[in-house]
């Protein structure tokens, strides 16, 4: 196999239980966003984009959708003849199936599949982040600093900061404290859950981890402290854009939000760093005579005949006459009927809205349509 | 259905009248349809009627065509055994719109003698229909045919042929005794003894051969009974694809019956249209009755009406630009219109 500088380890195994029956069956990083992509799709084309063509992506809590959706990787240009992505779903060895029990432990028992590679770093990701990132940049400073690990950081408002993990630097950027959701953080620079490791650090580390029996195998709260305690040289990174960790309801409604209106800090038009994904090569959408269509994005094979204001559609999504949808998002396939009105809600895929339902917020929380809400009101309505 | 037929693609077709559209691509490289080019309704019938291995003959501005279909993939055809194979035309100054010339196929007789499907289905490049040609197959071998000639239901040819492999072989072989230059001169010879058939298809189908026909039968794509025969879900229209994102609608976009490709960037009125990837329409700008190609920029306050604008053409702002339903302007690839250029 040849040596590659930098092999990149994607954690998708996140089960994202606060999106509720979104993730009933399938795991976080395949959820869908932004009108045609699932979340998985910002860091495969991260590494794309970044150079980085060796990408193993560990699964765990339900696989057989995200297993399928990356394929051989050819979407995000990542089928390759060396290296390309391999799905590393957890194994068993000889009597006992070893579960991945942590983030730690995940990377520990692929340490063959890295091995293979001879790489000088280690890149590890977490596949539930929305936004856009040079790795390879990261990496460039990870060497200049001569670190065994680097943290990229990103500022979070202050009142926030205490649901982070939060870094302290000196003036140079070292990392003198981790703070693992701290009642009274010192600053507000959260990590985003992405390190550089030097391969050496990274292998004695996770190998040291796995005989400690304490250990719950996180990297956040086992290994990078440990790593402090040993005054390893951690770096901190310091991250600007957009990014988002959309792990409940709320904020994945807000993040399909941000997307909508002329100038977004999360730019999918840009030409240089292309968020690829699964192309459903679907005709183009049809906006019908009847039909009203404000601030919103639309996917290919939509169909529309109602009117839609500051809402996200994906793929397939059909809305009948007098319809209104506003402030929702709506994922791949469902059907709306006609005379519906849907307003701050999350439509999930395939969900069938028969003719004349409201689904309406009247505070500020977003709904989560399912099945089951639909067949009550129809219950309700007959 | 792997060993049966072979798809047989002549893209070697040119029309004269299309000549605005077609000065830097071939007939089957037009785009159509917001994010389509004509050869994909032929070749995606291909791949869904069970064709595994497609040979296309294309003739001189085949760039752009070899472009689109690439190793294949987008229609997995990109196969280890069959698959997809690109035959262009050695010979400059044949009469390019014969479909199916057998001086063409004989060039690349190797491709026959070497496929092991016992049929063969020879087909134009520019006919806009999604057919499924197995109750066709069924059909032919039925009825004994010779070959099976894929009519309209008003009777005209599609200029579509089904024959047997050996005796497509055979004619290429004896075109110099026999004085057949192409099908069409063996399904409307008398007295040859072969046994021609007719077979109708009574689905939907349009061959493109005037910007006049490429205008009006882009414009039924909004009639919902037509776009339901062409886009099936089981039997879908593939083609290349781009990675954009999908179109985003901003303040003051206004938007009534049209079809509206991936990537486009809506500030405008657009009416009756059909806009390809891409596409950026400026606020205020208004665009009826038009075909908007790939990467098209119209800026702020333009007028287009009964306009077809070819890939990567910019308007500037305030522009006016309008054609009739019978002639549609015609604005060249590439070109750049200003606000003081009128039409």
């Amino acid at each position: 196999m040849a040596k590659k500088k930098c092999v990149a380890m994607l954690l998708a195994g996140g089960k994202g239980s606060r999106l509720n029956s979104l993730t009933k069956d399938l795991a976080k990083p395949a959820v869908p966003f932004g009108g045609k992509y699932r979340i998985i799709d910002f860091t495969l084309s991260n590494c794309a984009n970044s150079g980085i063509d060796t990408v193993g992506v560990l699964t765990q809590y339900q696989p057989l959708l995200l297993n399928s959706y990356i394929g051989i990787g050819s979407a995000w240009d990542l089928d390759r003849k060396d290296g390309g992505v391999t799905v590393l779903p957890p194994y068993s060895e000889s009597s006992e199936v070893k579960w991945y029990t942590g983030t730690a432990s995940a990377i520990y028992q692929n340490l063959n599949y890295l091995k293979q590679y001879q790489p000088d770093y280690v890149l590890i990701l977490s596949g539930d982040h929305i936004y856009k990132m040079n790795y390879e940049s990261m990496l460039e400073y990870h060497i200049e600093k001569r670190a065994d690990v680097t943290i990229s950081l990103i500022e979070v408002p202050w009142v926030e900061a205490s649901r982070f993990g939060i870094m302290n630097t000196n003036d140079d950027m070292r990392i003198v404290e981790f703070e693992e959701k701290p009642s009274n953080p010192k600053n507000n620079l959260a990590s985003m859950g992405i390190y550089i490791f030097s391969w050496n650090i990274l292998k004695e580390y996770l190998e040291m981890d796995d005989r400690n029996p304490d250990s719950s195998h996180d990297f956040g709260k086992d290994v990078i402290p440990l790593l402090l305690e040993e005054n390893k040289k951690l770096f901190a990174y310091p991250f600007k854009g957009y990014w988002k960790d959309v792990g409940t309801v709320q904020s994945l409604w807000e993040a399909n939000m941000d997307l909508l209106g002329e100038h977004c800090e999360l730019d999918l038009f840009a030409q240089d760093w292309r968020i690829y994904s699964v192309n459903p090569n679907q005709p183009p959408q049809y906006i019908s005579s009847d039909a009203i269509v404000k601030e919103s994005l639309i996917n290919e094979g939509c169909t529309i005949e109602g009117e839609i204001d500051k809402s996200v559609l994906f793929q397939g999504v059909t809305v009948g006459k007098g319809s209104m949808i506003k402030e929702s998002v709506i994922m791949p396939d469902a059907t709306i009927g006609n005379n519906c009105l849907i307003e701050k809600a999350i439509v999930p895929y395939d969900v069938k809205i028969p003719d004349g339902t409201v689904i309406r917020s009247f505070d500020d929380e977003i709904i989560l349509v399912t099945e089951e809400m639909l067949v009550g009101f129809i219950q309700l309505v007959k | 259905m792997k060993r049966k037929l072979l798809g047989v693609i002549d893209a070697t077709t040119y029309h004269d009248d299309l000549e605005d559209l077609l000065t830097h691509r071939s007939l089957a490289a037009l785009p159509f349809g917001g994010r389509y080019r004509i050869i994909d309704f032929v070749l995606s019938n291909m791949v869904n009627s069970g064709i595994r291995s497609v040979a296309i003959f294309p003739k001189m501005q085949y760039r752009s065509l070899m472009d689109h279909l690439g190793s294949g993939k987008n229609w997995d055809l990109n196969r280890k055994r069959d698959g997809l194979f690109f035959f262009p035309s050695p010979i400059v100054d044949s009469d390019g719109n014969k479909i199916g010339s057998f001086e063409l196929f004989a060039a690349n007789m190797d491709y026959f003698y070497r496929s092991t499907q016992e049929y063969a289905i020879i087909t134009n490049c520019y006919t806009i229909f999604n057919m499924n040609f197995r109750p066709i197959l069924d059909w032919h071998r039925h009825a004994k045919c010779d070959i099976t000639e894929i009519h309209h239901q008003d009777g005209t040819s599609m200029e579509m042929y089904l024959i047997k492999t050996s005796f497509l072989i055979k004619l290429i072989e004896t075109r110099h005794e026999t004085g057949y230059t192409c099908m069409k001169d063996v399904v409307t010879a008398i007295h040859n003894g072969y046994s021609i058939c007719h077979y109708e298809y009574d689905g939907y189908s349009v061959m493109i051969d005037s910007i006049e026909s490429y205008f009006s039968t882009s414009m039924k794509l909004l009639e919902s009974d037509v776009w339901k025969q062409l886009f099936l879900k089981d039997q879908p229209i593939l083609t290349k694809v781009k990675d954009e994102p999908p179109t985003k609608y901003v303040k003051g976009s206004c938007v009534k019956n049209a079809m509206i490709a991936n990537g486009c960037f809506i500030g405008g009125t657009v009416e009756n249209s059909i806009v390809s990837r891409g596409v950026k329409i400026g606020k205020g700008a208004v665009i009826k009755n038009c075909i908007i190609m790939q990467k098209c920029h119209i800026e702020e306050n333009c007028y287009l009406d009964s306009v077809i604008l070819d890939k990567d053409v910019k308007v500037e702002a305030g522009a006016h630009l309008t054609g009739t339903n019978r002639s549609p302007y015609v604005i060249r690839k590439g070109s750049k219109q200003g606000a003081l250029m009128n039409s």
